[in-house]
């Protein structure tokens, strides 16, 4: 295959998605709703609204920029590893499988529906993370980010179900409809906000995000600006109406919402690797969000929206933009780093504008962003206003950090050529930034019709400059002036924002999340000892409880006109005849002879039993015995003559030589079979009686088109039990060929 | 290896053997038998040519080679069977035409799922043993050499 051909292809999904949603979202969206599984009220249902809409041109908007920097980046990525071209298609299609998901979860209008892409993201998402396999540092990130996201999807399913218990429907739209403010409700919407927290990597989910950093960076880049992180807010806006139904949970958001930004801002001023500064302002960016949808109201889900919006263009760029230095120099370390402004200009002016639109500097798209997050925590409140300016402080600081340690200063490092490809993506998010500045329009149209299915009402998002000093305005400046007195005092600030870091790691929730994973290794292996130690102990351990347990029961059940004697007549004779040679070859079956003699006495009992079932009328049965018992012995024999007959004879002679089993053996069988006997007779007394099922399924058999009852039962009234049966038949299959073949099936 | 007389009567054994299997599984509905036991009896006319014959002249002489893959198929089939009437909105494993109404039949056999899913039964034994025999005769071979 050309090496071209799968980014090109999936570089054309991407923008051909893009356009296709873009007309038609501008068409005023759509809707298909195919019930595939009406029995359980399962629903493919999609709906292209705003919220859906935006989500979905990110991701595909987004991916067509990443893709472009991957087709450049990755060749050279694996050549540097020393493995193979070959690897790349697996690349792109997990790409595109992240995609679609992302896509298919933000159009998705019902729970199980969302739950599917939910986790479809996380499998993606896995396989992206730990895409350099050979790397221990990149497998154990991904495991971490699997195994956080996906726990965590266990509370969204749980949420999903609760509600369908309540409610009836899988379906959003409908259980907005339905839905009262009751404690059922909180605690659903309370679960599927965890999942959406651990997604976005809010506190205390954090510490998957930064290490998830291991990956490729056009996989940081998407993970972060538009698919994985996104998931999570994308998940509140949907369930907005359910969440709001509870002010206790919207408080939640805004506390988690406020740690996650501190948190993130103070742990991205103290990082000294690229990519690590970038992921904790990923999660501080994504607190904002948090904490605006906790806000409420039409101006802070509006703003939450805007927010997504601008943080997914520019965060993208300052990603590749770290992809790009790293490509030029070898360095990922910002100590490292510094004046490659002159050797990098395009990247230098498109990181610059994406950074001060994170940093929210005007004439930048960033600034109507925090205008609206002003605007929103005014209206709830001094203190929230306060905690919005400490934040915005905090980013404008190690945006600063970020763009003036690389690009400012005196050169450290020589700086190579980069291709076109890798360069060109950033200038052209830059720009979009910039004009965004501009002209806002577009961007405040989109943010407005998705904060629309949140709050299930038209919201105004007004994004636009005001000459005089409104309270927004004076806090802007307030956050540039004391921004720039934060990033002044830069050399005292990384330090302490670093002990901070160190505390973090110390006592931080990271630490709960090894040493869980640890218990829970030590748990599995325990078991694991237990359970494979020897195979008479396993049997032992299942047996021996069982029996004596049935045996309890036996003592404790009244007997009486339980065990019933029939009438013996003279043509039962045979049967009985029958039935003693069966017990006398049972009796012989416990001489040890040799394991042949064995085999072969044993299909002896069978045979009889097959004539005493012939007796008693049940020529099916008779038959399936026969037949059963015939190839079991005939394969039991093959399989014997795989063993070395010096290790028969051993373990024959060893068998007969253990002084101590001699008489322990056959007492537990004596008892063994004692029991069992006990249970058949009680069982055969009872028949006729209320629950005759088998007088039943006779009475039904006709209706299934069947004289046969038997065949009846196992082809129709029972056909599940069948199902299964023949499915250990095929894994037995697999199990031989996988130990006599190595798993060669011919 | 085995004389001349049992290794001619083992032949021609063959052919009636697996009329009577293909019997058993077509009467499965009205007389004694089902797919199980006619998957059984057709693999002990297989086992029979294995015992008789050996392993190699049976797989260059019968087209056996594809029945263990044909077992997986089969397994396939049946969840099929069973999967099918979800999406017709029914339990799993409702058979059609569905019980009291009118069956065609041909000869003794009736034609609805519930025989398919024996039939896959039938298959699905047939290949599982067919390649258990394989498995055990080709590693016996790998043991005699080494």
């Amino acid at each position: 295959m050309r090496t071209w051909a799968p980014p090109a292809a999936l570089l054309a999904t991407a923008g051909a998605g893009f356009v296709a949603l873009l007309w038609l979202w501008l068409a005023g969206g759509g809707e298909v709703d195919v019930p595939w599984a009406p029995t359980l009220d399962l629903r493919l249902h999609l709906r292209l609204d705003g919220l859906a809409a935006m989500y979905a041109l990110m991701a595909t908007g987004v991916a067509v920029p990443v893709f472009l920097f991957a087709w450049r980046y990755l060749p050279h990525h694996l050549a540097e590893q020393g493995r193979s071209l070959r690897e790349q298609p697996r690349f792109y299609a997990l790409l595109g499988l992240f995609m679609v998901s992302m896509v298919g979860l933000a159009l998705a209008q019902d729970l199980i529906l969302l739950f599917l892409f939910w986790d479809l993201t996380a499998v993606a998402s896995y396989l992206l993370i730990a895409y350099d396999r050979q790397d221990p540092e990149a497998r154990r990130a991904a495991l971490m980010a699997l195994l956080v996201t996906a726990i965590s999807a266990v509370a969204l399913l749980i949420g999903t179900l609760l509600l369908y218990d309540r409610y009836g429907t899988f379906s959003l739209p409908e259980l907005f409809r339905v839905a009262e403010s009751s404690t059922t409700v909180t605690v659903a919407a309370a679960l599927i906000a965890l999942a959406a927290l651990a997604k976005s990597a809010q506190v205390p989910f954090h510490f998957w995000l930064g290490r998830a950093m291991a990956a490729p960076t056009p996989v940081s880049a998407y993970l972060h600006s538009a698919a994985m992180v996104a998931a999570g807010v994308l998940l509140i806006g949907r369930v907005y109406p359910l969440l709001e139904r509870s002010p206790v949970l919207l408080d939640a958001l805004v506390v988690a919402g406020f740690a996650s930004m501190l948190v993130g801002g103070v742990l991205a001023l103290s990082r000294d690797d690229l990519k690590q500064v970038l992921a904790y302002s990923t999660f501080s960016q994504y607190g904002y969000v948090v904490f605006l949808y906790g806000l409420g109201g039409e101006s802070g889900v509006g703003a939450a929206a805007f927010y997504v919006v601008t943080h997914a263009v520019a965060k993208c760029a300052l990603f590749l933009t770290a992809g790009a230095v790293t490509r030029a120099t070898g360095a990922q370390r910002l100590s490292e780093l510094g004046g490659l402004g002159r050797r990098m200009p395009v990247v230098a002016a498109g990181s610059l504008a994406c950074a001060a639109t994170v940093a929210s500097l005007p004439l930048t798209v960033g600034f109507f962003a925090d205008e609206l997050l002003f605007k929103a925590a005014l209206e709830r409140g001094w203190v929230f206003a306060a905690m919005a300016l400490l934040i915005a402080v905090l980013t404008l600081a190690y945006m600063a950090r970020f763009w003036t340690g690389l690009f400012l200063g005196a050169p450290r490092t020589e700086a190579g050529p980069v291709p076109a490809a890798m360069v060109a993506p950033v200038g052209a998010l830059g720009a979009i930034c910039l004009i965004a500045g501009l002209v806002p329009a577009p961007f405040a149209a989109i943010a407005q019709d998705a904060a629309t299915p949140s709050l299930l009402a038209a919201v105004p998002v007004e994004a636009r400059y005001y000459l005089d000093l409104r309270a927004e305005n004076l806090l802007a400046l307030a956050t540039f002036a004391l921004g720039a007195l934060v990033y002044a005092a830069h050399r005292a600030v990384p330090a302490a924002a670093a002990a901070v870091a160190r505390l973090g790691e110390r006592l931080g929730p990271e630490r709960a999340y090894t040493a869980g994973l640890a218990a829970l290794n030590g748990l599995s292996d325990r078991v694991h000892d237990l359970e494979v130690r020897d195979f008479r102990g396993r049997v032992t351990a299942i047996f021996l409880p069982s029996g004596v347990l049935f045996a309890l029961a036996f003592v404790l059940t009244p007997t009486l006109g339980a065990y019933a004697v029939g009438s013996f007549s003279l043509g039962d004779l045979p049967l009985v005849l029958m039935l003693g040679f069966a017990g006398c070859v049972a009796v012989a079956a416990t001489r040890p002879r040799g394991h042949l003699t064995m085999v072969l006495t044993l299909g002896t009992v069978g045979f009889a039993l097959a004539v005493v079932y012939a007796l008693l009328g049940a020529p099916n049965v008779a038959l399936v015995a026969v037949l059963v018992e015939t190839i079991v012995a005939l394969l039991f024999i093959g399989v014997l003559s795989l063993i070395p007959r010096e290790v028969l004879r051993s373990q024959m002679r060893a068998t007969r030589e253990r002084r101590g089993t001699r008489f322990r053996d056959p007492a537990v069988g004596l008892v063994a079979g004692a029991t069992v006997f006990v249970l058949v007779w009680g069982g055969l007394s009872r028949t006729g009686g209320e629950g005759d099922a088998a007088g039943r399924l006779t009475e039904l058999a006709p209706e299934a088109h069947a004289d046969n009852v038997v065949t009846a039962i196992l082809a129709d009234l029972r056909a599940l039990d069948t199902l299964g049966e023949i499915t250990v038949v095929a894994v037995a299959l697999l199990g031989v060929t996988k130990l006599l073949r190595r798993g060669r099936l011919w | 290896m085995s004389s001349v007389v049992t290794r001619v009567v083992a032949r021609m054994l063959l052919a009636p053997i697996l009329v009577v299997a293909i019997a058993i599984l077509v009467k499965g509905f009205t007389d004694v038998g089902d797919g199980f036991s006619a998957g059984v009896v057709a693999a002990l006319g297989i086992l029979l040519q294995y015992v008789t014959l050996g392993r190699e002249e049976v797989e260059r002489t019968l087209p056996v080679r594809l029945l263990p893959h044909a077992a997986f198929v089969a397994l396939l089939g049946a969840l099929a069977v069973a999967l099918v009437p979800l999406l017709r909105g029914d339990p799993i494993l409702t058979h059609y035409p569905p019980a009291g109404a009118e069956v065609t039949t041909v000869g003794k056999l009736e034609l609805m799922t519930a025989v398919a899913f024996d039939a896959a039964v039938f298959v699905l034994v047939l290949g599982a043993v067919v390649g258990i025999v394989h498995a055990v005769a080709r590693a016996y071979e790998e043991m005699e050499t080494t």
